[in-house]
């Protein structure tokens, strides 16, 4: 296995150009994982680490560009007031140590449908930023995600930076774990309300081959919530949220839950966020 | 007392924190190389063919063993209850002398590199083809094939009183429920690993290892040497829970690494490694079923098992004990039974029977007592033996009632609302529940030395095993009180077999045994220490009697007549006066064992004596998704007497940590299909960690038992024991719900 360790983002490219197979390699939490339970060996390497660019975020027109190698740790600290749900699923990720080498780039590298920041990303309208020595691209979150650890990067194509937006209104993460901490999720879910355009973002996280968003349920809770008037959403309008984001999920049977758990869980978890994001809006 | 009791720092506590203690993956030789195991990926069949070209080819490897070119070691000896040490084969297969595969993860391969990067990698490289054949290794499916299981001398797997079954069809109120749980590993933070090289015809190994001179019987025996030309070190254990008691195949490997090398060789497994070459507890089918009076008297108990064993090996454990001992039950039936399986051998892990088998009890009676609108802590109480119930053996000390009084007093229990789903704070289900712990006590030989010398230090040589609970630290103080001496002035050298023969760091046994043996020797080197100075001439001491004479402040006094330890050795002009307890020849050995399994037997047959408890539970229970959380813990021990305040609490309190994993999230899966451990890593086998855990009370009652040495009885596995029961317990009050199959998972709760 060979270890490529460019110190410049125009070094990082153009290695990635030359050696398309090389995994990219940044704080490590997902990738030596897989490579020290044998679940396959990288022909080589890219170590992004010594690469200072990407360890910034800087913030143009009320959009947030964070830099590939930006710690979920500094993301909540210096980033936290302006994108809460992705902070909030942040804090789930881990322990300290995962969430000091750990990145969002990362988890979007490894496109694991279990990834905490997925759900988040989606519910906010990411974008990645994408490069390669052929120049860069921005690809909307919703096309980012093609299969199981399966993403729309082209193989020279490396990340730079993931931009969002900053939050317009009240954004919730919940996840469900088989213990309190340091828990690969059996199913999470993010919602952030957008009351600029009275629209309703969903995320869905580990009950489908790939994070996605419930657009029936976005669309209908969006058209039914009481965006003037601030009045409480009826029960029954919470439950078939539930119902909808629940129907959006293709969940599977596996070590950490059950498909009908996750179903379950996920309507819990629709209802539940609905319930904090929309009293922050009414401001109670 | 001065010390015994007390809160004391554990001693090795500053070189654990600092990184001095050494472990035995860290002993530093000279040319050292490192090996890494191949592990067989069907269940049972023939090795037809190993291609190792492309490793043996990879630079810096420098050996690929297999069974085709693996020097002939000799086979395991048969279990034999007259030698324990036969015990610690952990499996009766000859690795890499045979073709055969027994279980899915035997190592079929080592493979010795200059770096331990090489070895793994080299290990990847290897291809392996096998004829396959028939495999039982779906537990399940299994449950038909179980027969019952063979008494022992330390442990009947069977027992009756009455006619039990009769009892159930006439009892005006009955239970008859059945319960599962599920394969788990032990998970210490040290895997296992080996450090071994060869001096000439002498094996020198370092092993992490609960058991050094039953390691180093076993590794005589395979390699065929003479039990003096091999040496165990082994002074710390990164923890073991019954995992290190017997030899893994991991560490006969090593040994035999370095034969074939002629290299010192250290192996250390990796997570999964540990996993596919150790085994962990039996899952578990059982049968509890009571019959009651409408008062709550138990007119039956019946408590049967399903454990599985590994065909080459396996612990057979005492599931069905506790229903021998808690409940005064008219007429009780215990029987337990085994099934032969195609996988790894399991083996024992804390409190082996009685952590499962006393969830399935516990919750019984729990129900029982809901079913009867008793209190559940009253029905016990209407159930307290006066004797051992099964056989009417008086109880050598039990304070069991007294644990559920006071626990009652301080967790509250008085003021909670029987009914179920009764208590809650907003989306929380709020529920308490208790059980009963309970766990026997052993004792068993221990050989050491106590040394006195003239510059007033005490030596303690024992082979003792130190795997996190702070037992040199116990020994000291006990030592230091026994002789009045500072306990700065004593020191401990354990884990070694250099040092004489002491005793299994298992079944809670080690504190006590090495207790009586100690206090014997100290006893012996006072009388040898007066006699001599009774004799030498000019000594304050002289022509006083023994009974006239304290020991107090280091040294032998009369009032103020008298001097200190080091005036009566140098006055006498000995650098040093020792005591021995246990033999060291042959003879002696086969003497003393015959000596102390008779007075095991004699007071097996007098008493009944155990460790109890009561353990106290508060969860929270998210009303919607399941999500458990436990919010408050109690537990009050009655455990003899207390040596450490400070280690015991925390060595009780690991055992309640490591049930709650039992009870909420530990399960080691098995594919069906081919007995392969799916699940072989910490990241998706799952122990608890901090925030899973609350602040945990733990109290004792510190009431000597009067059998024991010092009123010692064994604290390692009584903690784990009654978790599960008591977790369940109160998953039901917050939920109304019964989980009867451990793990109790989210989606149980649904």
């Amino acid at each position: 296995m060979d270890f490529l360790r460019p110190t410049t983002w125009a070094d990082a490219l153009a290695a990635k150009a030359e050696r398309p197979e090389a995994t990219p390699i940044q704080g490590g939490t997902d990738v030596m994982v897989e490579i020290n339970l044998d679940k396959g060996r990288p022909a080589a390497l890219l170590d992004l680490n010594p690469v200072a660019e990407l360890r910034d975020w800087s913030s143009e027109d009320g959009w947030l560009r964070i830099g590939a190698g930006v710690s979920y740790t500094r993301l909540i600290d210096e980033l936290g007031d302006r994108l809460p749900g992705l902070a909030q699923a942040s804090r789930t990720v881990g322990s300290p140590q995962i969430r000091n080498r750990g990145t969002v780039a990362g988890n979007l590298g490894a496109a694991s449908p279990a990834g905490d920041s997925h759900p988040p990303l989606l519910a906010s309208d990411a974008l990645v930023e994408a490069e390669s020595v052929r120049g860069s691209r921005l690809i909307p979150i919703g096309e980012f995600y093609l299969g199981v650890k399966r993403n729309a990067l082209e193989p020279d194509e490396l990340i730079r930076a993931v931009r969002v937006p900053y939050a317009d209104g009240p954004q919730y993460f919940s996840k469900i774990g088989t213990r309190n901490a340091m828990v690969i999720a059996v199913c999470s879910f993010a919602v952030a309300l957008h009351p600029s355009r009275r629209g309703v973002g969903t995320g869905i996280g580990s009950a489908a081959p790939t994070p996605r968003r419930a657009p029936e349920a976005e669309e209908f809770l969006a058209g039914e919530l009481d965006w003037d008037g601030r009045t409480a959403v009826p029960d029954e309008t919470a439950r078939r949220f539930g119902e909808l984001v629940a129907r959006a999920a293709s969940p599977i049977d596996d070590v950490r839950g059950t498909r009908d758990y996750r179903v379950h869980a996920l309507a819990v978890m629709a209802r539940r966020t609905l319930g904090w994001a929309w009293t922050e809006y009414r401001g109670i | 007392m001065r010390y015994v009791g007390q809160p004391i720092d554990r001693l090795d506590g500053v070189a654990k924190t600092t990184g001095a203690a050494r472990f035995s993956a860290e002993y530093p030789y000279p040319n050292l190389a490192y090996a890494a195991l191949v592990h067989a990926t069907i269940a049972r069949g023939r090795i037809t063919r190993i291609d190792t070209g492309t490793a043996r080819k990879t630079p810096g490897v420098l050996a690929v063993i297999t069974h085709g070119n693996a020097p002939e070691m000799k086979p395991a000896p048969k279990p034999n209850q007259f030698d324990m040490s036969t015990l610690a084969a952990a499996t009766s297969v000859n690795y890499l002398n045979t073709d055969e595969v027994y279980w899915n993860g035997q190592p079929v391969a080592v493979v010795v590199a200059e770096t331990l990067d090489v070895a793994r990698e080299a290990a990847y490289l290897i291809e392996v083809e096998y004829a396959e054949y028939p495999a039982a290794v779906d537990f399940a499916a299994e449950e038909g094939n179980a027969r019952p299981q063979k008494s022992t001398m330390l442990s009947e797997a069977d027992g009756r009183k009455g006619d039990a079954e009769a009892a159930l069809a006439d009892a005006p109120f009955a239970l008859d429920l059945r319960y599962t749980t599920a394969q788990v590993n032990h998970n210490a933070i040290e895997p296992h690993s080996t450090t071994a090289y060869w001096d000439g015809d002498h094996l020198i190994l370092h092993e992490g290892s609960q058991n050094v001179a039953w390691v180093r019987d076993h590794l005589a025996i395979r390699f065929d040497l003479p039990k003096q030309n091999v040496r165990v070190i082994s002074p710390f254990v990164g923890g073991a829970f019954g995992g290190k008691s017997f030899v893994w195949p991991g560490t006969v490997l090593t040994a035999l690494a370095a034969k074939v090398t002629g290299r010192p060789v250290r192996m250390m497994l990796t997570r999964e490694g540990v996993f596919r070459t150790v085994g962990g507890r039996t899952p578990s089918i059982q049968r509890v079923a009571i019959g009651a009076q409408l008062d709550g008297s138990m007119t039956a108990l019946i408590h049967t098992s399903v454990c599985q064993v590994g065909r080459t090996g396996g612990w057979s454990e005492q599931v069905t004990s506790v229903s021998r001992h808690l409940y005064d039950a008219a007429n009780i039936q215990v029987q337990q039974n085994l099934v032969g399986m195609d996988l790894l051998a399991n083996t024992i892990m804390r409190a082996p029977g009685e952590s499962i088998g006393s969830f399935a009890l516990e919750a019984t009676v729990d129900e029982l007592a809901y079913e009867l609108g008793l209190d559940p802590i009253e029905l016990r109480a209407r159930n307290e033996p006066a004797r051992n119930p099964l056989d009417g053996k008086a109880f050598s000390h039990r304070l069991l009632m007294e644990c559920f009084e006071e626990g009652a007093k301080e967790f509250g229990w008085a003021g909670r609302p029987q009914e179920p789903g009764s208590m809650r704070d907003g989306r929380w289900l709020i529920g308490m529940g208790v059980a009963a712990a309970y766990h026997p006590a052993w004792r068993f030989p221990a050989n050491l030395t106590v040394r006195l010398s003239d510059d007033g230090t005490v030596l303690i040589r024992c082979g003792l095993h130190e795997m996190g609970m702070g037992s040199a630290t116990a020994v000291s103080q006990i030592a230091a009180d026994a002789l009045c001496v500072p306990m700065a002035a004593v020191t401990v050298a354990y884990g070694d077999t250099a040092l004489p023969d002491t005793t299994t760091a298992g079944a809670s046994s080690q504190t006590a045994s090495v207790t009586a043996s100690l206090l014997a020797a100290c006893a012996k080197l006072d009388r040898a220490v007066f006699t001599l100075a009774r004799k030498t001439p000019g000594s304050p001491l002289r022509g006083l009697r023994r009974a006239d004479v304290t020991a107090r402040d280091g040294g032998l006094y009369n009032g103020s007549r008298g001097e200190s330890y080091h005036d009566i050795l140098r006055r006498a002009g000995r650098a040093s006066v020792e005591a021995r307890v246990g033999a060291d020849t042959r003879l002696g050995e086969i003497a003393d064992q015959v000596r102390s399994m008779s007075k095991f037997l004699l007071d097996r047959r007098r008493w009944v004596k155990a460790a109890c408890g009561a353990q106290f539970c508060e969860v929270l229970v998210d009303s919607d998704t399941g999500e458990t959380r436990i919010s408050r813990w109690l537990g009050v021990f009655d455990v003899g007497r207390v040596v450490n305040a400070k280690t015991a609490a925390s060595q009780l309190r690991g055992g309640i940590v490591m049930g709650i994993g039992l009870a909420l999230t530990e399960e080691t899966l098995v594919d069906p299909r081919n007995g392969r451990i799916v699940n072989a890593s910490l990241s998706e086998y799952h122990v608890p960690v901090h925030a899973d855990i609350p602040v945990i009370d733990v109290r004792y009652l510190d009431d000597p038992d009067p059998t024991m040495p010092l009123g010692v009885v064994g604290i390692g596995e009584v903690g784990v024991t009654g978790v599960a029961g008591a977790v369940a317990n109160a998953v039901f009050h917050a939920t109304g719900k019964r989980i009867r199959d451990l793990p109790i998972t989210l989606d149980k709760l649904l």
